[in-house]
Order: C-alpha cells, then structure tokens, then sequence
C-alpha cells in the first residue's frame, strides 16, 4: 500500500507539505474563480451589500451588561444544545441497534432492523414531521414536562438554562434531541454494524476459546477493535448531525437556521444573514473535523 | 359451550351498557357543562398564569428590534391581552405554514398574528371576532413592470408573482392571476429580494408590507395598484370546541376596539413608521 494512504490520520497526516509550482498555479486558478463569483455578485446582481444590521443581531452592546449575544449567536447556543444531545442520544441508541444488528438472535435483529429500515427510508423532513407532532407533541404533555418546568425552583431552572436553554422553551427542546437523536441512530447504527461485522470471525472465536462470556467478549474483544475502526464513518456522521441538525428549526425550534430566518425577515437582508449564518455552521463543522482528525491519529497509534 | 354463552350473553350486555350510557348522559348534563368550562384554555391561562401566544415573523406585525426582542402591533395586542387577563405572557416563534398544526398540538394557547380569516383555515381551528382588516398588496419591479397597472396586464402566463408560502396573499394571487406564474418563498423579505434582484415582476403581501418594500428600495420598485387586490379579515385564532374562550376573545377585542386601543395601535405600526429608528437596517 501507498504510504500517503496508509498514514494514520487519513488526509489530515502531518507529512512533508511543499508548495509546488502546479499548486502555485491551482491556488491561483481558484481564487480568481472566486473572485470573479464575488465581483459577479456584487456588479451584475446590482446589489447593496450591507452587513451592519446582521452584525448587530450576532453581538449587540448594551448599555449596562456590555457586549451580550444576540439572536444568531443565541441561536448557535441552541444548535450546540440540541446536537450535543442528540449525539448523545444517537451514539447510545445507535450502538445497541448496531450490537442488535449484529446479534446472533433473530428478535434483535429484526427489531433494530425495523428501526434502521424505516428512519433510512424515510426523508428526514418528513421524520421529523411526523414524530414531532404525532409522538413528542402527546408524548411530552402526557408526561407533564412543561408543568415541572414552570414549578421547578429557580435553581433547578438555572440548570435547565444552561442544559436545554431558556426554561419557557426546554419542553419543545428535548422533543427535538428525541427526534434528531433518533433519526441520526439509524445511521450510527449502521457504521457500528459495520464496524463489528468488519473484524475476522476468529477474534470472537479466541474470546470463547479463553472461556469469556459473550457479554465479556463483546466488551472486552469485538467492540473496543470495532469502534477503532469505525471513528472515521462516526466523525462524519457527528458532522452531518450538526449541519442536519437546522431541520429541527421547522417545527420551530429557536435554533441557528430558525432566527437565521427571523433575522432575514426582519432585516431584509436575506443574502447577508445567510452568509453569516453559513460562517457559523462552517466553523463549528471544521472545529469538530480537525478533533476528529487528532483522534483518528490518536486510535490509529494505538492500534 | 362458551360460544353458546356468549351468544345469549352479548345482547343483554349490550342492552344494559346501552341504558347505562342514557342513564349517565342525563345524569351528566350540569357535570359536562362543568367539565367543559374547566376544560377552557382560558381556565389553564389561568392555571398557568400564562398565556402561550404563537405567532411568526411579519413585518410590522411581529419582528425584532435591535436587541432581538419582539416588537410589532400582534406583540402589542398578546402583551395587552394577558395584562388584562393578569397573566404573563410568552410569545411561541412558529414556522408560518406548520403554524395551524402546532396550535392544534398545544404548543400555545392562541395563535395572535395576523392570521387571515379562510375557510380552509376555519375548518380546522375556531377563529374570534376580526380584531384588524387589512388587504392583499402588490410591489412591482420598476423594470419589469413598467405600465402594469390593470389587472389584466398581471393576469398573464410569462407574469412571475413572488409571495411567502401559506399565506392569504398567494390565495388571493392565486385567485385573481390564475395564468401568472407564483413563486413562494419562507418570508417576505426573500420575495422582495425576488423583485429587487429582477427574477420577478411583482410580489403579493398583506398590507403595508408591499408599500413599505417600494419606500426600501424606491429606485427599483413601485406599487401599480391605488386600492387593495382583496380585502381581509385577520382574527385570533383557537384550537375547536372552546366556546368559553371564543367568548372572552370575541368581547376583548370589541371593547378594545370601542376605546380606540386597537386603531390607535394600528396606526403607530401600519402607518408612517415611527418604529423605524428601533429596527437595525
């Protein structure tokens, strides 16, 4: 095997980087090609740029508590709530589907099958739709959350705060991560199967030989090699989670794409509100990627 | 032998569940009257000590000021409404076109925000007495629609309309432009935009926002038409089978009106914008 391909770390290796003439030349090809786009943009669409009013809505300064968030950054908050938990959710829910998955039992493989097939097969708008108003919209009142919410004492709602965000709206949250953390399940579900069906049979046949439990080899042999192999698929589906996570806004969570949205009506400023809200997704994407490519590298020394 | 049972079984059990049923229905008349007064949303507001108001981004009905928070003339009336009620009040930002199926979910108690009274709409949630009238707009591209001015010129196939989606103003576009091409878009900023940027003739809106898209951008758009394309009624809306709250609406906003608090208000937001130095932009 190539030795560029077999580097642990994949394509983020930090191996000789020289600046070639061919590179020189490419580096230059694609900057005037977005120059041009820019220049395009800016001359043909006989349009006024103005940021000034979006900028306003990420930081704001007040007269008494300094600079505070405003609506687009409290919207990333959000985003980040409702994707930290939905991973959470997912990679819990994901892992024992892929286990069931992989089980030698018919009842678990045909139960996590039927979860698979059908979150696969169906369109993540039309998911989240139906879950959202026909589970979590009696699921969540039949359980009394939001009460609890409102009578809980202001301790255990400063905890909510900075858990769920603000109190008034934790209830419509949690019915979100429920919906997005088991829509991305399926998924990591699938790479966990993967993972797992991927190593030669012999490993869990040593396992029995040594006398281990299943429950033992399956902790101890088969998942610590499986997740291993599986970081790249599982980074990448942590990735999509964060971006996939903008269609809980249609069923009004107030997250980053949703008072994206109110700020555009608000402002006017559709095309400058977007962009910025595009900023955002895209630094909190490239973030989780480079930690994925330090632990990619990390579970590839190891191994 | 149980089949024989059941069969001489079921009749009787059916006769007496049947007496029953009659039985507890008379008994129940003053207890189901009870119980669906205390079923009122107005009952759990008042639980609650919090009135839930859905609503969506409109300009000038509800959008942001500077700090984010919610102003607009649909912000006023849910803000006024539960102070006269005396409880608080929490507005529920909604997506517009899942606005119906989230009230009907109890994701808030009414939806106040300009909602256009329809028969569509009215089949499936109870709307109050009409708290504002307002009418269906256009805002035409200087470029584009130069001399358009009869109804007719915009009743044509290569005409394209933009408007935001589910709202009364495409139904009415939809209506009076049978051969025009519609475009919807999530807001009305995105189908001023549309026009602005010349991919469109004209766009449909509740009034004033077409008027107040041609003052934002004078040098490209203009408004073809003196009078509206279609009246409209805008009311408070509910979830089905809440007379008890459809009574306390419906005298709300008549004695609202009867002071002058609802045309004074609709004055300040619909008109010459006072408001404008709140907004950024």
């Amino acid at each position: 095997m190539a030795e560029g391909v077999a580097r642990p770390g994949g394509p983020y290796a930090r191996g000789a980087r020289r600046l070639g003439a061919l590179d020189a030349l490419l580096l230059a090809a694609v900057l005037g090609g977005l120059g041009f786009l820019a220049w395009r943009a800016g001359v043909a669409l006989a349009y006024r740029w103005d940021f000034a009013p979006v900028l306003g809505f990420v930081l704001r300064h007040d007269a008494e508590r300094g600079w505070v968030a405003n609506l687009l950054l409290q919207g990333l908050f959000t985003t980040l709530r409702v994707a930290f938990w939905a991973g959470i959710v997912a990679a819990l829910v994901g892992t024992l589907a892929g286990i069931a998955r992989a089980s030698r039992g018919l009842f678990p493989r045909l139960l996590a099958g039927a979860y698979v097939e059908t979150i696969r097969n169906v369109p993540p708008l039309v998911f989240i739709f139906v879950f959202y108003f026909f589970v979590t919209a009696q699921l969540i009142p039949a359980l009394g959350i939001e009460d609890v919410i409102r009578n809980a004492g202001p301790d255990t709602r400063t905890a909510i705060a900075w858990l769920f965000g603000p109190p008034e709206q934790a209830a419509g949250v949690i019915a979100a991560i429920l919906c997005l953390g088991l829509f991305e399940g399926a998924y990591v579900a699938e790479i966990v199967r993967g993972g797992i069906q991927s190593l030669p049979r012999g490993q869990a046949e040593a396992g029995a030989a040594l006398g281990l439990t299943r429950a033992k080899i399956l902790r101890l042999v088969i998942l610590p090699q499986a997740i291993a192999r599986v970081v790249p698929p599982l980074a990448g589906q942590a990735i999509s989670l964060v971006k996939d996570s903008s269609i809980v806004s249609l069923i009004s969570i107030q997250d980053l794409a949703f008072l994206g949205s109110e700020v555009a009506a608000t402002t006017g400023r559709v095309f400058e509100t977007w962009l910025v809200v595009a900023a955002f997704y895209f630094v909190v994407c490239a973030l989780l990627s480079a930690f994925a490519a330090r632990l990619e590298r990390r579970f590839a020394q190891r191994a | 032998m149980t089949w024989l049972t059941r069969r001489f079984l079921a009749p009787a059990a059916a006769v007496g569940a049947a007496s029953t049923l009659i039985g507890t229905a008379q008994a129940q008349t003053p207890d189901a009257r009870a119980a669906l007064a205390a079923a009122s949303v107005i009952e759990e507001v008042k639980r609650r000590n919090t009135l839930r108001v859905g609503m969506a981004t409109f300009v000038p009905w509800a959008f942001r000021n500077r700090a984010g928070e919610l102003i607009g003339y649909e912000i006023d009336v849910g803000t006024r409404l539960a102070q006269d009620m005396g409880v608080r009040v929490e507005f529920v930002p909604t997506a517009w076109d899942g606005i119906i199926p989230a009230l009907l979910a109890g994701r808030f108690d009414a939806i106040i925000g300009g909602m256009t009274i329809t028969p569509p709409r009215n089949l499936s949630a109870n709307f109050t007495a009409s708290y504002s009238a307002s009418g269906v707009d256009l805002a035409a591209s200087k470029r584009l629609a130069d001399g358009m001015t009869t109804r007719e010129a915009w009743n044509r196939p290569n005409v394209t309309i933009s408007g935001r989606r589910g709202t009364s103003a495409i139904a009415a576009a939809q209506r009076l432009f049978p051969r025009a091409t519609i475009r919807q878009f999530d807001d009305d900023a995105q189908s001023v935009l549309e026009v602005v940027n010349g991919r469109a003739h004209g766009m449909v809106g509740s009034m004033p926002r077409p008027r107040f898209a041609v003052l934002d951008n004078a040098e490209t758009l203009f408004s073809p038409f003196s009078e509206p394309l279609a009246r409209q009624l805008d009311s408070m809306a509910l979830r089905k089978g809440d007379p008890d709250a459809l009574n306390f609406l419906d005298n709300w906003i008549q004695s609202r009106q009867l002071d002058g608090w609802l045309a004074e208000r609709q004055a300040y937001w619909f008109g010459a914008r006072e408001w404008r130095d709140q907004v950024p932009g």
